[in-house]
């Protein structure tokens, strides 16, 4: 057990290092879907291996919505909006943020074991940790809306994956209750998305320096 | 437990409702349902405390309904008048009352379950249902405001849920009644992490310093009456949350981190306040910094959790009367500006005075609601920190109070040099809802006991 969800999240780590230096949203949002399945494998094995039938919805769940229909509405979005097909300006280098990723990753460890792991005694709990903060990462290093909606959906996949195996028998409802609030946010996005298009005439869309009202 | 539920489903069938293809009815049923949720929320405060699986009201669950139900009923009824002044809305009437009617469901779903997930649920829930409203007015800052608001809440709110995740951890359960309770003494600290980690969460909700960056954007571009219910409820729902983790874990180090959050969101804000251009921002500053003293009595307890309670309903009140009325500025003037509004109190002279009002309501002037709130949770201050740190928070509270005055006055009663201006008023309804709120404000001064009695009840 203890091996596969090292496996697991040493691959959601890896791709998430794709993402990073990736520049064209489409294989991005690919990328985060392939991570979701690879989660969603993993709480199946769980569920198999505990016989937690929690544990076998909540894998058909995050297929579902985390895997197919949330990559699926954003690159729907996206054939819309062909500009933001590739990341123009990003705010730092693939070198530059490749290493920081690896300095997270790092971190994240040290970070743990002088924090949680007093509490948890997990070797391996360190993955989800080096996970949140490199979706976070990905977040503040891009300009793009939709890398910043992946990785925020990142961040979440790694508390799934973090209570999936360390703490299960969180209620189901509440793992639901998330992916349904995540639905709510992924559809007010590709809206947004939609809206801002439609408002945006020229310029660099994904630049707002010049916003006045929202200065102070 | 059928009438504890009663104001959740109310909502909610007021927002399904809200969606019938018939003329003028989702105005129609976003009233009736506003009206019987505060009813049914009044008498609910009546009725003894409930503690069941799926709800848990106490005297702190009660009197936020009735603060909710009350800024619901008036936000819907200011919307009729408002939207009118909106001249590219980003949808259609019928769907900014559903969405009002859910986020209120929402709210009142946050503020009456007994599990800690739920509660993260309906918080989560309320960003869900409030993004689109903040972008009502369909421009390109709106879409921004609305979009910043999403991902700095979210990823809040995604620290709130590892919260969940590691109090779950500790405690395997997530029942408030029985968090209340009982801790396994093996995972105090566990439990305590996950406290902290949640007030840091909702804390991003609530606009606690230093995660309170979508706080002006978002008050100072969406609609006034949708400003005046984050501002008047949203974000103390997000204090809500903040206020059961502290009574699952009530430890010295989650008190003195709380505290020190609260006194931080108080300097900013006050600070922020005075260097404002544009009015609303002001105001979303000042709603900061009425958090951060609610959290300051959260923390303290006793005679300050009973003092923030009563600055929490004083100022939801106060401020969506403020919301209201700079509304009102903004259909008339054109301009969020403060330079750009003069002499309020000769052209409208209802808004003038209840801006004059209720600012000095939100910034803490006796004989306010607020200002009793305020001297409570500075009291139980003195008592438990000493005087140098009350002090502090007391000079920054007046600086607070100067620079917000000041900008209201300096609207209010500049010469505009053009006498030629006629009254501009606006009609009775965008008059009458922010005046009522004001008065209710002053109001709660009556309440004090009564409100103390329900919190102890």
């Amino acid at each position: 057990m203890q091996g596969i969800f090292s496996l697991t999240g040493f691959f959601l780590i890896v791709l998430l290092f794709f993402m990073q230096w990736e520049v064209y949203v489409k294989n991005i949002i690919i990328t985060f879907s392939v991570s979701s399945f690879i989660l969603s494998g993993f709480l199946l094995y769980l569920g198999i291996v505990n016989e937690e039938h929690i544990l076998l919805a909540l894998s058909a769940l995050t297929a579902a919505v985390r895997g197919f229909f949330i990559p699926y509405i954003m690159l729907y979005s996206l054939r819309k909006d062909t500009w933001r097909a590739r990341e123009s300006e990003p705010l730092m280098g693939t070198a530059t943020s490749i290493l920081i990723s690896v300095l997270i990753v790092i971190f994240a460890y040290i970070l743990y074991r002088s924090t949680l792991y007093g509490f948890i005694k997990v070797p391996e709990g360190s993955l989800p940790i080096a996970l949140m903060l490199q979706g976070s990462f990905l977040m503040i290093s891009r300009r793009n809306t939709f890398i910043q909606m992946v990785g925020y959906m990142v961040m979440e996949n790694a508390i799934i994956l973090f209570s999936g195996y360390i703490f299960p028998g969180l209620p189901f409802v509440i793992e639901a209750g998330v992916i349904l609030d995540l639905i709510g946010i992924v559809m007010i996005f590709a809206l947004l998305m939609r809206i801002r298009e439609n408002t945006i005439s020229s310029g660099t869309p994904d630049s707002y320096e010049n916003i006045e009202e929202l200065k102070g | 437990m059928t009438v504890y539920v009663l104001p959740i489903i109310i909502s909610a069938a007021g927002a399904l409702l809200s969606v019938v293809p018939v003329l003028y009815f989702e105005e129609t049923v976003s009233v009736a349902a506003s009206s019987l949720s505060l009813l049914a929320s009044i008498w609910i405060l009546f009725m003894p405390g409930f503690n069941g699986t799926f709800l848990f009201i106490d005297g702190l669950s009660k009197l936020m309904l009735v603060m909710i139900s009350a800024v619901y009923l008036t936000a819907v009824v200011f919307s009729i008048t408002y939207l009118k002044y909106i001249e590219n809305p980003l949808f259609r009437k019928k769907i900014y009352f559903l969405l009002l009617n859910l986020f209120a469901f929402t709210m009142l779903l946050s503020v009456s379950v007994n599990n800690l997930g739920w509660i993260w649920v309906g918080i989560e829930a309320t960003t869900v249902t409030s993004a689109l409203l903040v972008a009502v007015e369909n421009d390109e800052t709106a879409l921004e405001a609305s979009w910043r608001y999403i991902i700095v809440v979210s990823i809040g709110l995604v620290i709130s849920l590892l919260s969940v995740v590691l109090i779950y951890g500790a405690s395997k359960n997530l029942l408030l009644s029985s968090l209340f309770l009982s801790h396994n003494p093996d995972n105090l600290r566990l439990l305590t992490l996950g406290v902290l980690m949640g007030i840091i969460g909702y804390g991003t909700k609530a606009g606690i310093f230093p995660m309170h960056t979508w706080l002006p954007d978002v008050h100072g571009k969406a609609p006034a009456p949708i400003s005046a219910v984050f501002s008047a409820v949203l974000l103390p729902v997000a204090l809500y949350a903040v206020e059961r983790l502290m009574q699952i874990a009530p430890f010295l180090i989650i008190k003195n981190f709380t505290l020190i959050l609260g006194i931080l969101t108080v300097v900013t804000a006050s600070i922020l306040i005075g260097v404002q251009k544009r009015y609303k921002r002001m105001f979303a500053y000042s709603s900061m910094e009425n958090m951060g003293m609610v959290l300051i009595g959260l923390s303290l307890g006793g005679y300050g959790f009973a003092g923030a309670v009563v600055l929490m309903i004083s100022h939801a009140f106060a401020k969506s009367g403020v919301f209201f009325l700079s509304g009102n500025l903004l259909s008339r003037y054109k301009t969020t500006l403060t330079s750009g509004i003069n002499d309020v109190v000769k052209q409208m002279p209802v808004t003038g005075y209840g801006l004059l009002f209720g600012s000095m309501s939100v910034t803490g002037l006796p004989p306010f609601g607020s200002f009793f709130g305020e001297l409570m949770v500075i009291y139980a201050l003195i008592k438990n920190y000493g005087i140098i740190i009350a002090g502090v928070v007391a000079v920054f509270l007046i600086l607070a109070f100067i620079s917000l005055n000041y900008h209201v006055g300096r609207m209010l009663f500049s010469e505009s040099g053009n006498p030629a201006l006629k009254k501009m008023e606006q009609g009775r309804t965008a008059i009458i809802m922010p005046v009522i709120n004001i008065i209710l404000s002053f109001g709660v001064v009556f309440f004090i006991p009564q409100i103390i009695s329900i919190l102890q009840r």
